[in-house]
């Protein structure tokens, strides 16, 4: 991938203090066109805080967050009309039907796609007349998606943005995410507990632990160079492997290759699932 | 041709290789004619449901390795091939060959033996 350009959004060792916890620990990460990150971790790892943190929702403790070459605590209009995002609890436009709320949502942003807009209330099965606060939890989470991409944002942060919907309607949606990031060149982060629909739709993984950001990477190259590793008896760890996560004897590594096989007794490639348990073991 | 492919995303292999195995069986196979034309790097993606990006690089690969062939402002296709360079089916079985080969050691079994249970196998 060419980083001449400008990323979309970067993070350049960031850190948030919650009163006696640190939620995010010196974290850089930097998004650019086409990108689709896909953001891994436990509950409480720091995933909603670092999307929170993007979109200058709550204030860094250290470090700088920004977004189409600004920071993310004094963005324009301008930059905020290119901005999607789905929170894990969507909110808002209670006592609105679902037409008049999208035709409010619509006059914030000039670049509203109308029959995008349409043919995404077809297929989610929305009706236009139905009150938003009467929608189920998988409807609700329909229309903040349909909110936070009918004007083809250039970064669009979905956090658990398709946990509620049906596995039809979340295939769908995959496709739909492909298309705005390569057509319009916008870059997408999410999180999901889903890790096969996370292996199928990321390009890059990150992956937190803690507050910190323990992995970020292409996917391919995830599967590739992570490996549940035993090393042969008095065989020292070789330099260029960097050690995830220990279980005796069982080492979980990255910046695996070819060559590190004859010094080990076992090695095993782990599919997503498989490395997210590992690592928290 | 796009029901003759499909990906495991839970198994550890990249889809990206995945994809470009199958694709290379199909070939050697004949279910992939020569100068055959692909479905879109687009279309695959979708009928697949993964990363374009992911396609993309699995077509690179085989574009690379002479499997097929991209012409400016043209589909792929699959690449025309001398008949002296055909790959036989077998001779793609290489590497799992030699990883089995690597367990019967571990396991001292024989040529002999690990033939037969392979001719037994196969009958079954």
């Amino acid at each position: 991938m060419d980083h001449n350009e400008q990323p979309i959004l970067a993070f350049q060792h960031l850190s948030k203090q919650f009163d006696d916890q640190l939620a995010i620990n010196d974290l850089s990460m930097a998004l650019y066109p086409g990108m689709v990150v896909g953001l891994l971790g436990q509950n409480g790892a720091g995933k909603s805080t670092l999307m929170r943190c993007a979109l200058g929702i709550v204030d860094v403790s250290q470090g700088q967050v920004s977004l189409l070459g600004e920071s993310s605590g004094e963005l324009s209009s301008k930059v905020k009309e290119r901005l999607g995002y789905v929170p894990q609890q969507p909110f808002g436009y209670e006592g609105f039907t679902v037409e008049k709320a999208l035709q409010l949502h619509r006059s914030f942003y000039p670049d509203w796609d109308i029959k995008l807009e349409q043919d995404w209330l077809a297929r989610f099965e929305l009706e236009g007349k139905k009150q938003v606060q009467r929608l189920s939890v998988g409807q609700r989470q329909s229309l903040a998606l349909i909110m936070a991409m009918a004007y083809r944002p250039k970064l669009l942060i979905l956090d658990e943005p398709v946990a509620s919907l049906d596995p039809i309607a979340r295939r769908e949606f995959m496709s739909d995410l492909f298309d705005l990031a390569l057509d319009s060149g916008s870059a997408v982060l999410f999180s999901s507990h889903i890790t096969s629909d996370l292996e199928r739709v990321a390009s890059h993984l990150a992956l937190m632990k803690k507050g910190k950001l323990v992995i970020f990477k292409e996917i391919d190259r995830v599967r590739e160079e992570i490996r549940l590793i035993t090393l042969k008896a008095n065989q020292s760890l070789p330099n260029e492997l960097l050690v995830l996560n220990q279980l005796g004897e069982q080492l979980l590594v990255d910046n695996y290759h070819e060559g590190i096989a004859p010094l080990c007794d076992a090695v095993a490639s782990v599919n997503l699932e498989q490395l997210f348990m590992e690592l928290h073991r | 041709m796009l029901e003759l492919l499909n990906v495991n995303p839970s198994s550890g292999d990249p889809i990206y290789r995945q994809l470009s195995e199958q694709i290379v069986r199909l070939i050697v196979g004949g279910q992939l004619q020569q100068q055959q034309v692909l479905p879109s790097v687009r279309q695959i993606a979708e009928h697949l449901t993964v990363n374009p990006m992911t396609v993309s690089r699995a077509i690179q690969l085989l574009v690379e390795q002479g499997w097929l062939e991209r012409r400016r402002g043209q589909p792929t296709r699959v690449a025309a091939r001398e008949e002296s360079e055909t790959t036989s089916g077998a001779q793609l079985l290489v590497p799992q060959v030699e990883a089995l080969i690597a367990q019967a050691t571990q396991l001292g079994v024989s040529v002999e033996e690990l033939q037969d249970v392979i001719a037994k196998v196969w009958h079954k």
